[in-house]
This record gives structure tokens, C-alpha cells and sequence, in this order.
């Protein structure tokens, strides 16, 4: 029978110490991908449970990080794609909508600046419901990428997705997030619509 | 206003992928020499690291809800280890 977590005291202590002080970026992940408090504690308790479960067989000296999030993203995925009906894809960007944001926010004022500045006034709550808007096939690669920091090659093994699927959904996600901020600035008064 | 140029477009091509840090050595030496003698392409870049960074400051969590660390903690010592299949 295997060795768990639960009756090896060393590999408990490792996992406290390893696995629990990633809790604050779990539960930030969490909270991006079920859009709300109650649901995303539900969610990183399965998977600190399924991590908790499955840690023996976790190498140590590889990626920790990246191994916790696959089992966040496949707990979400099996939990919640069930619950939430959502279309799973976005507008694809012709070429033209390349440079939305930039082309938009340089418009705004002949100083080269202004383009950051409006951005900068878009409240944290505002950018974080945009990239929430965002359906979870293009939310995730973006999240994993963009807040989280992890590379290509990662993300395709936490998603169990091909490296080039990774790259098209993190271009059009972040196309679709480009437009939805551009909304958000133009609801709240930020720019000129 | 100078017209972009075939550099350009190559350069604006390899750009999401430079700013990843997911090139080569040898793309990532063209696209650095490309930016910088061009300034059109600099804004674009320097928009987009302006913009990753945002994200990321203003998406990140800085506080987990009060006792979910003890609530865990408790999770893990009732779980019932069940056979490991991994």
C-alpha cells in the first residue's frame, strides 16, 4: 500500500510547509475561475484535499507549483464546468483588432503617456471582473499566464493541451480581455467612446 | 509618420511571444535590435509589458479569507486517506 501523507509524519511536514504557503495564490486562481468567495474556498479545499491525497506520489525537486495548479484546474473543470453554461469561445481577431487597446488609448490624447494612465485608473475589482468575463478556455491560459507567471510549456501541461492550442487561446483571450477593458473604461467615464 | 515596414511586421509578429520570454536567442537578439532603432514598436512593446504587469498587480489576491488556513489544516487531519492511485 502506498505511503499518504496522513501516516508518513515527514511527508506531512513537507506538505505543510511546501504546499501551504501557496494557499494565497491558489485561492487568488480560485476566485478568478468560480467568481465567487464561497464557491472558490470549496474549491481549494478539494484540491489541497486531492494534493494532500496524491503527494507521495509528487516528485520532489519538480515543478510543486505547477502540479498543484493541474489539480486546481481539473477540480474546477470537473466541478464546475457542470454548473456554469457558458459559450466557450470568443470573437476571433482579425488582424486589424491586433493593436485594440493601444490603437483606442493612443487616440485618447496626443501625449504618449495618457495610454497607461487610463489603464491605471481602471479599479483593481474592474479589472478582475473583465478577466472574468472571459470564457474559461481563454480565462485560464490568461490567468495562468499573465497573473500566475507560468510559461508556455507549463500551462500546456497544467491544461493537458497541446503548447500551440496554449499560444492561440492565450492571443485570443488576452484580444478578448483588450476589449473587454476597453468597455469597462468607456462605461466608467475613462475615455471617450 | 513613417509606414511600418516588413520589419516591423515581422518584429510585431514574434512580439507576444518576446514579451512571454518564449523565443529563441536568435529571435529574441533580432527583435531587441529591431526595437531599438524603432520607436513606433517600442510603444507597442512598452504597452504591453505596461498592460501584463497591470494585470497582474490588479488580479492577484493579497488576502485569503479569514481562518480558511485553520480550516484546511483540519480538512487534512480528518481526511480519510483513500488508496492512492497515483
Amino acid at each position: 500500500m502506498a505511503q499518504t501523507a496522513q501516516d508518513d509524519p515527514a511527508l506531512r511536514e513537507r506538505f505543510e510547509r511546501d504546499v501551504l504557503p501557496l494557499l494565497p495564490s491558489l485561492y487568488g486562481a480560485a476566485l478568478r475561475l468560480t467568481r465567487n468567495p464561497a464557491d472558490a474556498e470549496d474549491l481549494v479545499q478539494e484540491t489541497y484535499l486531492r494534493a494532500y491525497r496524491g503527494f507521495a506520489g509528487f516528485q520532489e525537486g519538480t515543478n510543486l507549483k505547477a502540479w498543484l495548479y493541474r489539480i486546481l484546474t481539473n477540480s474546477f473543470i470537473n466541478t464546475y464546468r457542470k454548473k456554469q453554461r457558458e459559450p466557450q469561445t470568443v470573437e476571433g481577431p482579425d488582424d486589424a483588432d491586433e493593436w485594440y487597446l493601444f490603437d483606442r488609448l493612443g487616440g485618447q490624447s496626443v501625449e504618449g503617456s495618457a495610454e497607461d494612465e487610463v489603464l491605471d485608473r481602471i479599479p483593481d475589482e474592474a479589472v478582475k471582473r473583465a478577466l472574468e468575463s472571459l470564457p474559461e478556455n481563454f480565462r485560464i491560459p490568461v490567468l495562468l499566464a499573465d497573473v500566475e507567471g507560468f510559461s508556455y510549456k507549463e500551462i500546456a501541461e497544467i491544461m493537458d493541451t497541446p503548447i500551440g492550442t496554449v499560444m492561440s487561446r492565450l492571443h485570443r483571450g488576452r484580444k478578448a480581455l483588450e476589449r473587454a477593458l476597453w468597455q469597462t473604461a468607456e462605461e466608467r467615464g475613462l475615455v471617450d467612446g | 509618420m513613417a509606414k511600418c515596414g516588413p520589419e516591423c511586421e515581422e518584429t510585431l509578429r514574434e512580439i507576444e511571444r518576446f514579451l512571454d520570454h518564449e523565443v529563441d536567442e536568435v529571435i529574441r537578439a533580432r527583435v531587441e535590435r529591431h526595437l531599438s532603432g524603432c520607436n513606433e514598436c517600442t510603444d507597442k512593446a512598452t504597452f504591453r509589458v505596461h498592460l501584463k504587469t497591470l494585470i497582474q498587480a490588479k488580479c492577484t489576491e493579497h488576502e485569503i479569507p479569514d481562518g480558511l488556513t485553520d480550516r484546511l489544516r483540519t480538512l487534512l487531519a480528518t481526511a480519510e486517506t483513500g488508496p492512492d492511485h497515483g
